[in-house]
């Protein structure tokens, strides 16, 4: 990086908000996915929009790639930095800015995190809604660019549904209102396209979401099953009861394996669980409730235990959301894969992946939101024993095969980022990809906003997707990623 | 087939805002809806898409439209997965018809136009919705994939079949609400519900607007979850009225604890509707904007400020009759004024003004000469709209000016 214009960010955002030093820069070699690396050349902490906006300038006048950042937690490379370009990391826009109760809505800084703003406004009795397993860290800015789900989302929706507004830094540096906090506002849903962007198209420097009032009620049961195809007909015959529960979650038995040895949950020995909540005013809860609990029992479930209070429920809950993170306990590596099949597929997509297990011999576990048909197999291998990395990718890439067949997606809600760009073909044809294109190029037309994500770029030969892996051209020195 | 076999003369019965259309295509596939436009792009050609032809008189006045493109012939699609809670719909299937089709498995796609015959691609291309949106947001929030036809000639998807995806940009939310502007809605995927087991609605009446202005505060404050929950203030020469609609929809049990709690908590004088009596009265409001003489204009309000807004509505009469249907919590309504289009402008001015606690004051309906003096929309487009709306359609050529883009 031209030292010139190190020194004009220093002018701009204080000493101490730009980063150059190699050890300095480390922490922003990756996100949450680690096997995707890159050094940025210079990290910038902006302090305000005005600085955001003014470091954006500079590098659509230097042509220089850049690369927004939230706490990082992201699980598809999606802040992966790019060779030579910045790393503007959103962590000092941490303000809460407005809570207004009576309507409903909290503004903030995009880098909040996802709880704190449940934690502002749970004295009054409310909450915000899309509750990704990461929310004690993970930023609302991270999660507009993410359109972040949740175990609650069958019930509530992604953040799409929960961000009204935000105002964001265009890539010539422009600042822009997209969305209103009043309802209505005429013309294309720009902020609709603008969340999920994974971070291509602008710079969100603040964020207005609706909170909601707290449900009455809520309870939770653990049932217990000895195949995940009776777990699967008991999802099947709460949904044609029409009844619609906040969350259904599903985990196998090497998934319990890992909880339990992470968490100690206490779940019940079992080939699978499921775990289904319902909340809302407390005599619909009770009715509906009762018709769940004799589903699960009707449908084969060993034992039903059915959360006694509010810290039974969070032990149950603690299981399920810990258990990406236990995999640890039970393999050295593991790679978390995300993708989404039509819930009627999934006992059939669930048989094909055991297979695969069998076949590979490498052990997958399952944690799956299974009202909404999201797979998260968790595919373990140990990188010590040689060619193990390479057949968990192929792995990792046979399932979402398998997704993508059974008519359903590559991403449910971790993000197309850099991990996956490369399946993107499967999914859609060369004209799709080219109207993103011309649609991202409408905001950016410098292709300088998270450049290399979301979308495919022309592979080197022989670059196959999924974890990172040098290419013998690469490790050769002749040529570099971009 | 060329794409000129595919025209037709226009006549009156495909009138836009009362002017006919030139040419008509009819195009029964996507590929032949992007040819068409393909060609009208090349030729330059005024092209509004028309779906079930039910709000060809909204948006700016248009002076002449060379073609029309009937989203009819793409009526036939309807694929409803019901084990999956999902369903594609071809942009020319009426709502109504969609709706019967999934009452049939015992799901609905939650929304409730005001026009019977609407199309599916109209209700999205609108962003149309009424009092259901309180539970289940407007069609871009049920809305989970898209195939569109292309000013290039291109057809292409978004999102897909499933109801958790978040592979590629969503130009299917994109399109919600660009009234055709950027390209032809081909077929939609929408997410569906189940339709509850039993409903009813508590209707309360006031005399007074701040009474129920703190109604409405003491409802939403508590943990009551109305499936809707609106408004109705309709001023008449013989003097105003104001009501709140309140629907509860769960289980038989659940509906009737609701109804109760409810009408324990509000202070207007309550009647429960149910069965024929309640799906009567939601048509009615559904209805009540449109009934009738006059014109239509939409607003928003933060909910915290309905008193203001209905104070604002009384200012708004002069002599003629007033009537808003809105939705409490979202904020937003539908307001008819009848009246001659002088004092009706004057009103709307004062709607827009910096200290009105309305905003996103749109002229839905009105006459053309009163759409040419008012600006119809309201606000000039946003930077990224003006911009993606060059990039899909730079010729031009979509929507005859009509707006918003």
């Amino acid at each position: 990086m031209d030292e010139r214009i190190v020194r004009e960010l220093r002018a701009l955002c204080g000493a101490s908000a730009v980063l150059d030093e190699p050890v300095q820069l480390l922490t922003y070699e990756c996100d949450a996915l680690p096997h995707l690396r890159q050094t940025p050349a210079v990290v910038v902490l902006p302090a305000s929009a005005e600085q955001v906006q003014a470091v954006v300038r500079v590098c659509a006048r230097e042509g220089l790639p850049f690369v927004a950042r939230g706490h990082g937690t992201g699980l598809s490379g999606g802040a992966l930095p790019v060779p030579g370009g910045v790393v503007i990391s959103l962590a000092r826009l941490n303000r809460v800015l407005e809570i207004d109760i009576p309507n409903r809505l909290v503004t903030v800084e995009p880098g909040v995190t996802n709880l704190e703003i449940t934690r502002q406004v749970a004295p009054a009795g409310y909450y915000y809604a899309p509750d990704p397993s990461s929310q004690q860290v993970c930023s609302i800015g991270g999660n507009v660019a993410e359109n972040s789900g949740g175990a609650h989302c069958l019930k509530y929706g992604f953040t799409v549904h929960h961000v009204l507004e935000v105002e964001a830094v265009l890539p010539d540096g422009s600042l822009a209102r997209i969305g209103s906090r009043l309802a209505d506002e005429p013309g294309p849903d720009v902020l609709g396209l603008l969340v999920g962007s994974e971070g291509t198209l602008a710079v969100v420097t603040k964020v207005v979401v609706r909170i909601l009032r707290r449900p009455e009620t809520v309870q939770t049961l653990l049932a217990a099953y000895d195949s995940i195809s009776a777990a699967g007909t008991a999802v099947s015959e709460i949904i044609a009861a029409g009844i619609v529960p906040a969350a259904v979650e599903m985990m196998d038995a090497l998934a319990i394996k890992a909880a339990e040895a992470a968490v100690h949950p206490n779940f019940p020995p079992a080939d699978t669980v499921l775990i289904v909540e319902l909340d809302g005013p407390a005599p619909e809860v009770r009715e509906l409730f009762a018709m769940v609990e004799s589903i699960c029992r009707r449908t084969g479930a060993s034992t039903v235990e059915v959360a006694a209070d509010e810290a039974h429920r969070l032990r149950i809950w603690k299981g399920r959301k810990a258990a990406f993170a236990a995999m640890g306990r039970v393999s050295p590596n593991y790679y978390v894969q995300d993708g989404v099949v039509p819930r009627t597929k999934l006992p059939e997509v669930l048989g094909r992946i055991r297979a695969l297990s069998e076949r590979s011999g490498l052990g997958i576990g399952n944690v799956f939101h299974a009202g909404d048909g999201n797979l998260h197999p968790l595919i373990c291998y140990d990188e010590s024993i040689p060619g193990q990395a390479d057949l968990a990718e192929q792995v990792a890439g046979e399932i979402l095969t398998y997704c993508v067949e059974a008519g359903g997606s590559i991403t449910g809600e971790h993000g197309v980022g850099a991990d996956k760009k490369g399946y993107m073909p499967r999914m859609f044809s060369d004209d799709d990809l080219d109207v993103f294109q011309q649609v991202r190029d409408a905001f950016d037309p410098q292709r300088l906003c998270n450049p290399g994500k979301v979308l495919p770029t022309p592979r080197l030969c022989g670059e196959v997707p999924g974890p990172y892996r040098e290419h013998p051209v690469e490790r050769a020195g002749l040529a570099e990623r971009f | 087939m060329t794409v000129a076999e595919q025209l037709r003369p226009g006549t009156p019965a495909d009138a836009v805002d009362g002017v006919t259309p030139r040419f008509v295509a009819e195009p029964t596939t996507g590929a032949a809806c992007a040819a068409v436009l393909a060609a009208a792009a090349v030729a330059r050609h005024a092209t509004v898409i028309r779906g079930g032809g039910t709000k060809m008189g909204w948006g700016r006045p248009v002076e002449a439209v060379d073609l029309a493109v009937s989203t009819t012939g793409l009526g036939d699609l309807l694929v409803h997965r019901d084990g999956d809670l999902t369903a594609t719909v071809g942009a020319g299937v009426p709502l109504s018809r969609l709706n019967t089709t999934l009452a049939a498995r015992g799901q609905w796609l939650p929304v409730d136009s005001a026009f019977a015959a609407t199309s599916v691609g109209g209700m999205l291309a609108t962003n149309d919705s009424g009092p259901l949106r309180h539970r289940f947001g407007t069609p871009r929030d049920l809305l989970i994939g898209i195939t569109l036809a292309l000013t290039d000639g291109r057809v292409v998807k978004a999102g897909g079949t499933v109801v958790k995806n978040v592979a590629g940009y969503d130009l299917g939310k994109l399109v919600t609400g660009s009234y055709g502007a950027l390209a032809a809605i081909v077929d939609a995927t929408f997410k569906l519900l189940p339709l509850p087991h039993a409903s009813a609605t508590l209707r309360a009446v006031y005399n007074d607007p701040a009474a129920l202005a703190a109604d409405a505060v003491a409802l939403a404050a508590g943990q009551l979850e109305p499936l809707a929950f609106d408004i109705r203030a309709s001023g008449t020469p013989e003097g105003p009225r104001w009501s709140l609609f309140v629907r509860f929809a769960s289980s038989p049990a659940a509906v009737s604890f609701q109804i109760d709690a409810a009408r324990a908590l509000l202070r207007g004088d309550t009647t429960a509707l149910r069965d024929g009596m309640e799906a009567r009265a939601w048509a009615e409001q559904v209805a009540l904007p449109w009934d009738g003489e006059g014109v239509v204009m939409r607003c928003s309000w933060l909910p915290s400020r309905l008193a203001d807004v209905l104070a604002l509505l009384d200012t708004m009469g002069e002599g003629g009759e007033v009537v808003l249907a809105g939705r409490v919590a979202t904020g937003s309504g539908l307001v008819r004024l009848t009246g001659p289009d002088a004092p009706i402008a004057a009103a709307i001015a004062r709607a827009r003004a910096a200290s009105s606690p309305v905003g996103h004051v749109v002229l839905v309906r009105g006459s053309r000469a009163l759409r040419a003096q008012v600006d119809v929309w309201g606000a000039a487009p946003s930077t990224p709209a003006v911009a993606l709306k060059r990039a899909l359609d730079p010729a031009g050529i979509l929507n005859a000016g009509r707006g918003p883009i």
